[in-house]
Parts: structure tokens; C-alpha cells; sequence
């Protein structure tokens, strides 16, 4: 098995994950209505809308965007180059990049649904108290929502696993730098090798399905974590 | 100040004169429209009247909890010198404690995490008000229980005593406090709540629709119907005004 693919395939879906959880909180806060206004309506309906984009697109047509936006040929390109000196496009910040819009609905949509199960008279009781937005996040929205917070942790670093046309599209094949698991069993059915690629699916099918097991573990029980 | 009322906006002066406490209170909630001159004279005030007259809403105003209501909030010591426009505070720097009518116990803590949860937020763990108040609503067998495990009655205690907590209150809101409490804890809390308030000076306004808990707290009432004070005094003359008209109704 290819283990510069495998190691490779853990630190994008790792940094992908911690990335998104950070960047996807505050939008999800947002999207649920969790601010001190709950205005904006149609703005965040489209923001709903454009997060499960993702979802519905070809992954092709993602990278291919990414690759065209992100490349030299663009202002968007031009500008990250001369921000860090290089193109995105075929190295791994270029993948986390694009790892992050394609799993962008598996980390916001379970923070959502999770910040709209909390009751808004218990936040809205949190700042009579006295608790600042930050201290009602901090202790009434984030320890409710902790299974929230498992469910899109474990599906952004699963789905980042199993992508492949978004990475092949903006990574390319190139290895040790871009060529990630899902990639690397694509590389070796080219070359008939099934043996290869029999192993690098079994170890992707057992990531994939320990990563659900835990959800569902900690989701079917969210009073044991209180109790 | 007043040039900004909207024509349905309800102002609603309050003075509690023995506590040197003045406040003044102004917002439109919807078609509701109150007017009120100097008053709330009294320690402790209740908003009487049917459902839906728009009671519940005037303490959410007042706490900051409806973001959409004009709602100014004036407070000082004493009245005209200090004002403080509490208008654009937001609800966690306007030193008002709410208990609302739904108890809302956070049900990842324990009560006595619950009761404390104003003193841990801002680092002061431990404080003798807490000690006074978990005595006052007789908590200290539940302290270490999950809300999920209280009945009514307890939980409605443990929101009366979180909000009692807050330290540096200067104004108590409950609503409809008394909710799932049996007649005889009601008549047992309510003078040790009253004193309570009474010796740290923090005025008090409720909302109830029951004639005998009025009574007992001797409070100034106000009686809201159709989105208007209708009547407002001590409870007995208010009070016996308004069985005159319900039986003046019967006849």
C-alpha cells in the first residue's frame, strides 16, 4: 500500500477538519439564527443554500473552478500569488483550500441543526444573568451542541478521506505532494495491480466505517455525555 | 427622548421612592399601548391581567429580550440627576434579573451549578448571597440533581433562586412566579422573598393573574386589559375595584 498516500490522506483530512470546525462555527451560529438578531432572513436562506452546494455539484466541476480561480490566469489567483509567493493550485494548501469547500456542508449543516435544538429562552435567560454572547457560546451553546460538534468533525475528516475528482482536478497525481488515497487506488486499477487497490479500499472502507460508528455511538446516547 | 415614541408606544414610569430607585420605561410591543404616570412607588409591583394583555412581553422589553420592541429604559439615583439610558445596553450589562415563567434550567448542569451560573461567569465561585438564597428556596437536598430529574415545583424553586443570585441586581422580574408551586410553599416563600429583596434594596416587578398573591404581597398593582393600565394602586383598592366589576358582570 502506497503509505506516503495514506499519511498524506490523514494530514488533509485532519487539517480540512480542525480548519472547517473553526471557520464553520461562526457561520453555522449565523445560518441557525444564534445571533443577537435574528434579521437577514433571505441572506441567510442563500447562504443555507450555497453551503449545500457541494453536495450537488460534480466534484469535477469544483476543482475545475478552483483550479481556473485560483490559477495565475485570474485576479483571485494572481492576488493569493502574490500574497505567499506561489500558485495553490498542485500543492497542499491548494487541497486543504479545495478539501474545505467540498466538505463545507458536512461540517455547517450538523453544527446548524445542532445550534437550533438549543432553546433560545435558555440563551436568552444566559444574558439576563449576565453572560456576554461569547460567555453564552462558550457555556450553554457549545456543551449542547457536543454532538453536534462529533457528527460534523467525523464526517468533514470522513468525506475528506473519500474525495477524489476535487483533489485530482486541483492536486493532480502528483507523489507524496498531492496523491491521496482514493487517488492512489484509481492509479493502481490503471495498472492492474487489484491487489494494491484491493488493500488501499479495504483500509478506506474501515476508516469510513469506524468514523460512522462513532457518531452514531455518541449521537444515540447524548444524555450519557450530562449524566 | 419622546419626540421617537411611535404613536402605539406604551411608556411606563416607575419610581420606587424608599429605594431611591427611579425607572422609566418605554416600548411599542405591537398594538399595545400603556401610559403611566410617575409611579411604582412600591418595593414591589405586579402587572395584573388576562392573557395575552402583553405582560410577559413588558418584562422581556424590559430585560432587553426583544430586539424588534422600542424600548427605552431609564435608571438613576436620583431621578434626572444619574439617568442611565439602559436603551442600548444589551441584556447582559443591564443588571436586571428575570425569572421567566418556562423555569429554562440548563439541563447540562446541576442545580447547583444552575443557581451559580451568575457568580461563575464572572469568577466569583463562591459567595454568601448563594448560601442566602439556596436557604431562602430550601435547595440544599437538590443541589447536586440534573434538572431532568426535578418536578415542577423544584424546578420552578431553582429558576427563582438563579435569578435571586445574580449579584449586583438592581431590578427583579418574575414572571408569573409561582407556577406548579403548592398554595403552602407560595404563602411560606413569598414574605422571605419580599424580605429578601427588601434588604438589598432591589425593587421588584411580577406578573400574575392571581387576586390572592397579590393580596398577600401587598404590592402595587398595575392591571393591564386590552393592551392599557386600566387601573393602578395599592392591590386592595385595585383589586377590590375589579371584583366590584366582575360581580357588577355576574349581575
Amino acid at each position: 500500500m502506497d503509505l506516503a498516500a495514506l499519511g498524506l490522506t490523514l494530514r488533509l483530512a485532519t487539517v480540512t477538519t480542525v480548519l472547517l470546525l473553526i471557520l464553520g462555527t461562526p457561520l453555522a451560529l449565523w445560518i441557525a439564527g444564534c445571533s443577537s438578531t435574528k434579521s437577514h432572513t433571505i441572506a441567510r436562506r442563500i447562504a443555507q443554500a450555497a453551503v449545500a452546494l457541494p453536495l450537488v455539484l460534480p466534484p469535477t466541476v469544483l476543482g475545475f473552478y478552483l483550479l481556473v480561480w485560483l490559477g495565475p490566469a485570474r485576479a483571485p489567483g494572481r492576488a493569493l500569488i502574490h500574497l505567499i509567493g506561489h500558485p495553490l493550485a498542485f500543492t497542499f494548501s491548494g487541497l486543504v483550500v479545495g478539501s474545505m469547500i467540498y466538505s463545507l456542508p458536512f461540517a455547517v449543516q450538523p453544527l446548524v441543526l445542532a445550534f437550533q435544538h438549543v432553546d433560545p429562552n435558555l440563551t436568552a435567560v444566559a444574558a439576563t444573568l449576565g453572560a456576554s454572547p461569547l460567555t453564552v457560546f462558550r457555556r450553554i451553546i457549545l456543551p449542547l451542541s457536543r454532538t453536534g460538534f462529533l457528527t460534523a468533525a467525523v464526517l468533514t475528516f470522513a468525506h475528506t478521506v473519500g474525495e477524489f475528482g476535487v483533489v485530482l482536478m486541483l492536486g493532480g497525481d502528483i507523489p507524496g505532494l498531492t496523491r491521496t488515497l482514493s487517488i492512489s487506488i484509481f492509479d493502481q486499477v490503471q495498472e492492474l495491480n487489484y491487489r494494491a487497490a484491493d488493500m488501499t479500499a479495504l483500509t478506506l472502507v474501515a476508516i469510513s466505517f469506524a468514523a460512522l460508528i462513532l457518531v452514531y455511538w455518541r449521537s444515540a446516547s447524548p444524555q450519557a455525555i450530562d449524566a | 427622548m419622546t419626540d421617537e415614541t411611535p404613536s402605539t408606544g406604551c411608556l411606563l414610569t416607575a419610581r420606587t421612592v424608599p429605594y431611591h430607585h427611579h425607572l422609566r420605561f418605554e416600548c411599542t410591543l405591537g398594538n399595545l399601548h400603556l401610559h403611566v404616570g410617575p409611579a411604582f412607588e412600591h418595593p414591589w409591583s405586579i402587572l395584573f391581567g388576562p392573557s395575552g394583555s402583553g405582560k410577559s412581553s413588558i418584562l422581556r422589553a424590559l430585560c432587553g429580550l426583544l430586539p424588534n420592541a422600542h424600548a427605552r429604559v431609564f435608571r438613576g439615583d436620583p431621578p434626572g440627576e444619574h439617568n442611565i439610558d439602559l436603551t442600548p445596553l444589551p441584556p447582559h450589562h443591564r443588571a436586571i434579573a428575570y425569572a421567566p415563567q418556562q423555569p429554562s434550567l440548563f439541563p447540562h448542569l446541576t442545580v447547583r451549578d444552575n443557581i451559580a451560573f451568575s457568580h461563575t461567569i464572572r469568577s466569583r465561585p463562591s459567595s454568601p448571597v448563594l448560601e442566602d438564597v439556596l436557604s431562602l428556596f430550601e435547595l440544599h437536598p437538590l443541589l447536586d440533581r440534573n434538572p431532568n430529574r426535578l418536578s415542577g415545583g423544584e424546578r420552578q424553586r431553582v429558576n427563582l433562586a438563579r435569578a435571586f443570585a445574580v449579584p449586583d441586581a438592581k431590578l427583579m422580574l418574575l414572571d408569573e412566579p409561582f407556577t406548579g408551586l403548592d398554595l403552602a410553599l407560595r404563602d411560606q416563600l413569598l414574605p422571605r422573598m419580599k424580605d429578601f429583596l427588601a434588604a438589598r434594596n432591589i425593587p421588584c416587578i411580577s406578573v400574575t393573574h392571581d387576586v390572592d398573591e397579590a393580596l398577600l404581597l401587598d404590592a402595587q398593582i398595575f392591571h393591564i386589559d386590552a393592551g392599557r393600565i386600566t387601573m393602578h394602586g395599592p392591590a386592595r383598592a385595585v383589586l377590590a375595584a375589579e371584583r366590584e366589576r366582575l360581580l357588577n358582570a355576574l349581575r
